[in-house]
């Protein structure tokens, strides 16, 4: 075929990325510039009624330190650390009982949801156990694991499964039975085995759908993480938190509560990253 | 040029046909809620044809096409092709959407290689291939983009290389182009007509638009509405390359003027039911 077999207007039909482009770029730069400006303002907002040693406090710093103070107080716990143990420690040792409980949650759980959703006999054996026991708080049961598992590693970062795994997996299964029908008959009409069709055709029409369920999770995930440091341990940026608000030490406790924000921010970034360049066909069919 | 009306229950011709439909039936539901889609649709399509099958909205024949295909199986009857018994999908039957079954996740390129890559064949000779007829097309130079930064009449395009990339015995066309805008339709039917001239392929086409199904077949078939049945069947030859203007010719005319008159009384009867329905 020639050139000349081509629609007239096929140049003007292919989307007009330079355009789309500009106007992309002029409001993404917009919106980060209104991000940015709010930020500033919660920030002064926090130094105006805190004085940061300019003026006097309308709050009580020992309700209120100054973001002055917390910046201090972070200087003081990466010098001299917190309770014997160093920041970074605490700071390790928080994102191991998370990343073991996610990681867990992915290699494990989404796969359970796949199959589930690729079989109605997987799904009739597990949908029960998880339907059944979403709605339990799972921090309610973590004195149970405690009782079962130790005072130990396993018995936190089970709770913290407890909580990821029917999120990944239940957000995987609906990936894949929204899969479109039409996609998967023309790859039938191809000649695919069933293997070829899962491999090529359902996961990735499904990754968007993954993607949403790994996401909520880093949310939930460092929430449970406080939980999960609650009790019976003597580490943790959550439990450095915990424990220093029983001193009333609350500039320290700013400073967990920001960490944890940062790393639960710099994950969820992270997934989003992650996510653009794995599925940028996304919502684009 | 013209139209010739031919009977589809010929015995000779169903017994020498590529694909036979054999009393196909397909009732949608159980029960007094159910639905006949299709009522005791008897036909054939030779080695070579390109078969049409126009029909109102809703007669059925989409459904028709989903039975050839093997994404559903008929209540009563059966289709053979080549004397085989259609009961799943296979990669002899290639079939063409009407939009949105196109890989997202996959270039181009991918997209058309994929059968050829599923059923075995080399990474290297598929590509090869798949470039061929990404060629036949006119979009070689978009292979490595995706679905989503091609116009809808590229996509199309895309669907039919990815089918015949295939090299299927039957291309099943469900309304392929009902969703593009008219200019870039008449091209793509002009272009289709070209390539099924080319390729020889036996074609099954489904549309609602009587100049489409004029313009493209070689024999044409008028579907009852609901339940679909096979109304009336036409022998149907206008040439474009023969006569440049043909879809204003009188005969290309008075053809539609029959066919339309056979629709009118469907549509009229279509609707009566959907106003029953309703």
């Amino acid at each position: 075929m020639s050139a000349r077999n081509l629609d007239p207007g096929l140049a003007a039909d292919v989307p007009d990325t330079d355009d789309v482009g500009v106007a992309n770029r002029r409001a993404a730069r917009r919106s980060r510039a209104l991000s940015l400006a709010s930020f500033a303002a919660m920030l002064l907002f926090w130094t105006a009624i805190t004085g940061s040693g300019l003026w006097k406090p309308v709050v009580d710093p020992v309700f209120l330190p100054s973001p002055l103070a917390v910046l201090q107080a972070l200087q003081k716990l990466l010098n001299t650390g917190y309770q014997g143990k160093s920041l970074l420690h605490h700071f390790l040792i928080s994102l191991m009982r998370f990343g073991l409980a996610f990681g867990f949650c992915i290699f494990v759980g989404v796969p359970i949801g796949l199959l589930m959703g690729m079989s109605a006999n997987a799904r009739a054996l597990l949908d029960p156990p998880i339907e059944t026991t979403r709605p339990i708080p799972k921090l309610a049961l973590l004195p149970l694991f405690i009782i079962w598992f130790g005072i130990g590693e396993l018995s936190k970062t089970i709770v913290i499964i407890a909580a990821l795994f029917p999120l990944m997996s239940i957000s995987a299964m609906q990936a894949v039975r929204s899969v479109s029908i039409r996609k998967i008959q023309a790859a039938e009409s191809l000649g695919a085995s069933r293997w070829t069709i899962f491999r090529r055709v359902v996961l990735p029409a499904s990754l968007p759908g993954i993607f949403t369920g790994i996401r909520m999770s880093v949310g939930v995930g460092v929430t449970m993480l406080v939980g999960a440091e609650m009790v019976a341990t003597s580490d943790g940026i959550a439990w450095m938190a915990l424990s220093a608000a029983d001193f009333i030490q609350t500039d320290i406790v700013l400073v967990g509560v920001l960490i944890m924000a940062a790393m639960g921010y710099t994950l969820d970034r992270l997934c989003r990253l992650i996510e653009a360049r794995l599925v940028h066909w996304s919502g684009k069919d | 040029m013209s139209i010739a009306p031919i009977a589809l229950d010929h015995a000779d011709r169903r017994a020498a046909a590529k694909l036979v439909f054999d009393g196909v039936s397909k009732r949608f539901g159980r029960g007094p809620e159910s639905v006949l889609a299709v009522q005791r649709a008897d036909a054939y399509v030779g080695e070579g044809d390109f078969l049409c099958i126009v029909g109102p909205s809703g007669c059925g024949k989409s459904t028709l096409l989903n039975i050839v295909a093997g994404f559903e199986t008929p209540t009563a009857g059966e289709v053979r092709l080549d004397g085989r018994l259609v009961d799943r999908p296979g990669a002899e039957r290639g079939v063409v959407f009407q939009q949105g079954a196109l890989f997202t996740w996959m270039t181009v390129l991918e997209n058309v290689a994929f059968g050829p890559r599923a059923r075995g064949v080399p990474a290297a000779e598929a590509r090869d291939r798949a470039m061929a007829y990404l060629e036949m097309v006119g979009l070689k130079s978009f292979a490595k983009r995706y679905p989503y930064e091609l116009s809808g009449g590229m996509q199309q395009r895309v669907g039919i290389a990815r089918a015949l990339a295939n090299d299927p015995d039957v291309l099943l066309m469900d309304e392929p182009f009902a969703a593009l805008d008219q200019q870039t339709r008449e091209l793509l039917q002009e272009e289709i007509k070209r390539i099924w001239k080319r390729t020889r392929k036996t074609v099954l086409w489904i549309t609602h638009s009587i100049e489409e199904a004029l313009f493209l077949a070689s024999h044409l078939v008028v579907m009852t509405a609901r339940p679909g049945r096979l109304k009336a069947a036409y022998a149907v030859d206008f040439d474009s390359e023969r006569d440049p203007n043909v879809t204003t010719s009188a005969g290309f005319t008075s053809a539609k003027r029959e066919i339309v008159g056979l629709l009118r009384e469907e549509s009229i009867e279509a609707q009566r039911q959907e106003g029953v329905a309703t």
